[in-house]
């Protein structure tokens, strides 16, 4: 995802010459190609992230559009009020890219996880928040966050992710059917870096004949309530998987939408349990740790479908 | 300039008076460098090409509402709205206010930043325009300021000037007591800014430091002020930082502003 989502900006460079992307010393190779095409386009800005976000709201105020890179701590969390006054308040279209969404950078420590990012956005007006599941969803990210008037925050995981989607995504601001599900009661809504995980899922309750409906929710903020509602409507179940805590993420949107629209679903959200991560483990393991691996998935939605063995 | 001065003094105080607001004191201690960058330094003309006034010590804001008004950048009657119900002047800044407010600020540190990344935009853009910021002396106890501090020399923003409004005062003491960032001006030196010093209430003094050539450098001109300049009750005096403004003391002074 991240090469892909890169790779897009730098396409659209030969069309544009007010991209600039800044980095905050991070993306070892990330960017080789990029300097070397358009070297006066790019600054490392250091182990400075205050003052990175700051200097990009400046930048984007005389006519460029700015892209920041850096991993998702240092890029939400240590500067939040840098990117609240000086991005959002001031309806500035900087393009925020966080790499390490979820667990993926695990084992590396609770510092360089990204559990609570979504929640930090739903505290930001007005800020775009898309967390792709593959390079397809990374390039309309991409594509969408140039062409974006508004601050957009682009969540990704950390490289490699396979590709889930079959076509091209023309609209990453609604929700994306990724499998159409053969036991029409559930639905499986997901979205970013726990996606293979989900896939997996699906693969084995398909082969059980027992395949839900799959539906990756790229765009967490706005979160397009109608078209949820009108895709969920008529299911008995839906599971929300993510790589997040998910009071503050999909699992406590969607148990918002579902109060406000009077939905009759039941909700089941799996997320990372709300606490402190001090295992030290890969992020597979992790997960089976947590309770969001593929096992857990199949297991949840067996048990609300009625297949419990 | 002595005139555009008073009649900065003269909207701070009315304008601290009419809302009951604080910071008046932070207010009056950069008066003479706003009269001096609006009254005779910045280059306004054309707009679309103008230089670029940041104020980031931004709780001083109506020091730069009154030079706006003053400069005919903002209309005089919005000076009337400043933190009423429903008025159009904030106490602290926000860009969507226009007329002149270049950037929103209220936090410290950021709008230094925010006018080193509009500088470089205009480095990168081969466009004459300036970049001139106004920071406080406690100011300078954020980190955010010295990250960019770090930053700018080596991007060669010589197009870029920070004037320190230093009266020695903070919210509730000396900075040398709370926080000392003394010895100053090896600091800023030592991170590759030309370093210049001047009188900040002498407006020649000013205009010599802001005229000092930096050789590719950016500059900061370290401005001795006092807090409440202008004010004899309101000078060096810690309270002014917080304390409201008066019937009585509005009558006092702006009799002595003149």
């Amino acid at each position: 995802m991240r090469n892909t989502f890169i790779n897009t900006i730098l396409e659209a460079c030969k069309e544009r010459d007010d991209i600039f992307i800044l980095s905050g010393d991070a993306g070892l190779g990330v960017f080789d190609r990029f300097k070397e095409e358009y070297p006066d386009r790019f600054r490392n800005m250091g182990a400075a992230e205050q003052n990175t976000v700051s200097f990009a709201a400046g930048l984007a105020m005389t006519g460029y559009k700015v892209i920041v890179y850096n991993i998702i701590p240092f890029l939400l969390y240590r500067c939040y009020e840098q990117v609240r006054n000086d991005i959002c308040c001031q309806g500035l279209p900087v393009v925020l890219v966080g790499i390490g969404s979820g667990i993926t950078y695990a084992p590396q420590g609770m510092s360089h996880y990204s559990v609570e990012d979504l929640g930090l956005v739903q505290t930001l007006p007005d800020l775009v928040a898309i967390s792709p599941i593959d390079p397809c969803e990374a390039r309309a990210a991409a594509s969408y966050a140039l062409d974006c008037h508004k601050p957009v925050y682009v969540r990704l995981a950390k490289n490699g992710e396979p590709l889930f989607h079959q076509h091209e995504v023309t609209n990453i601001a609604a929700p994306q059917i990724i499998r159409n599900g053969e036991h029409a009661d559930t639905a499986i809504l997901f979205h970013g870096s726990v996606a293979n995980e989900v896939m997996a899922a699906y693969e084995t309750l398909k082969d059980r004949s027992r395949a839900p409906l799959v539906v990756s929710v790229p765009t967490l903020q706005p979160f397009d309530v109608p078209a949820i509602a009108g895709i969920l409507s008529g299911f008995k179940n839906v599971v929300s998987v993510e790589e997040h805590y998910s009071n503050c993420g999909l699992g406590g949107m969607l148990a918002r939408l579902k109060a406000e629209t009077c939905a009759d679903w039941q909700l089941t959200s799996m997320g990372i349990p709300y606490g402190y991560i001090h295992d030290v483990r890969k992020t597979a393991g992790l997960r089976a740790s947590l309770g969001i691996a593929t096992e857990y998935i199949v297991r949840s939605v067996e048990a609300v479908s009625g297949f419990a063995s | 300039m002595a005139s555009f001065s008073r009649r900065i003094r003269r909207e701070i105080i009315e304008m601290a008076y009419c809302s009951g607001g604080p910071h008046v004191g932070s207010a009056l201690s950069c008066a003479d460098i706003l009269a001096t960058l609006y009254g005779a330094e910045l280059r306004l003309d054309p707009w679309h090409d103008r230089d670029i006034f940041i104020l980031s010590k931004a709780h001083a804001s109506i020091s730069l509402y009154a030079a706006l008004a003053a400069r005919g950048i903002m209309p005089p009657e919005m000076l009337a709205t400043y933190c009423q119900e429903g008025g159009l002047l904030p106490a602290h800044l926000d860009r969507q206010t226009g007329y002149g407010v270049e950037c929103s600020a209220g936090s410290l540190g950021h709008g230094f930043s925010i006018g080193l990344g509009m500088a470089f935009g205009f480095k990168r853009q081969r466009s004459p325009r300036r970049v001139f910021i106004v920071i406080g002396d406690g100011e300078c106890q954020e980190g955010s300021v010295w990250e960019g501090a770090l930053f700018a020399p080596r991007q060669g923003l010589d197009n870029v000037t920070v004037i320190m409004d230093y009266n020695n005062l903070q919210a509730y003491g000396r900075p040398a007591e709370i926080c000392s960032f003394e010895p100053i001006a090896p600091k800023w030196e030592a991170f590759g800014w030309h370093v210049c010093r001047a009188d900040g209430h002498d407006h020649g003094s000013l205009l010599d430091a802001l005229h000092e050539e930096s050789r590719g450098k950016p500059k900061i001109i370290i401005a001795r002020t006092t807090k409440g300049k202008g004010v004899s009750f309101m000078e060096n005096e810690l309270v002014w930082h917080y304390y409201i403004v008066t019937q009585e003391h509005r009558a006092k002074a702006l009799e002595e502003i003149g």
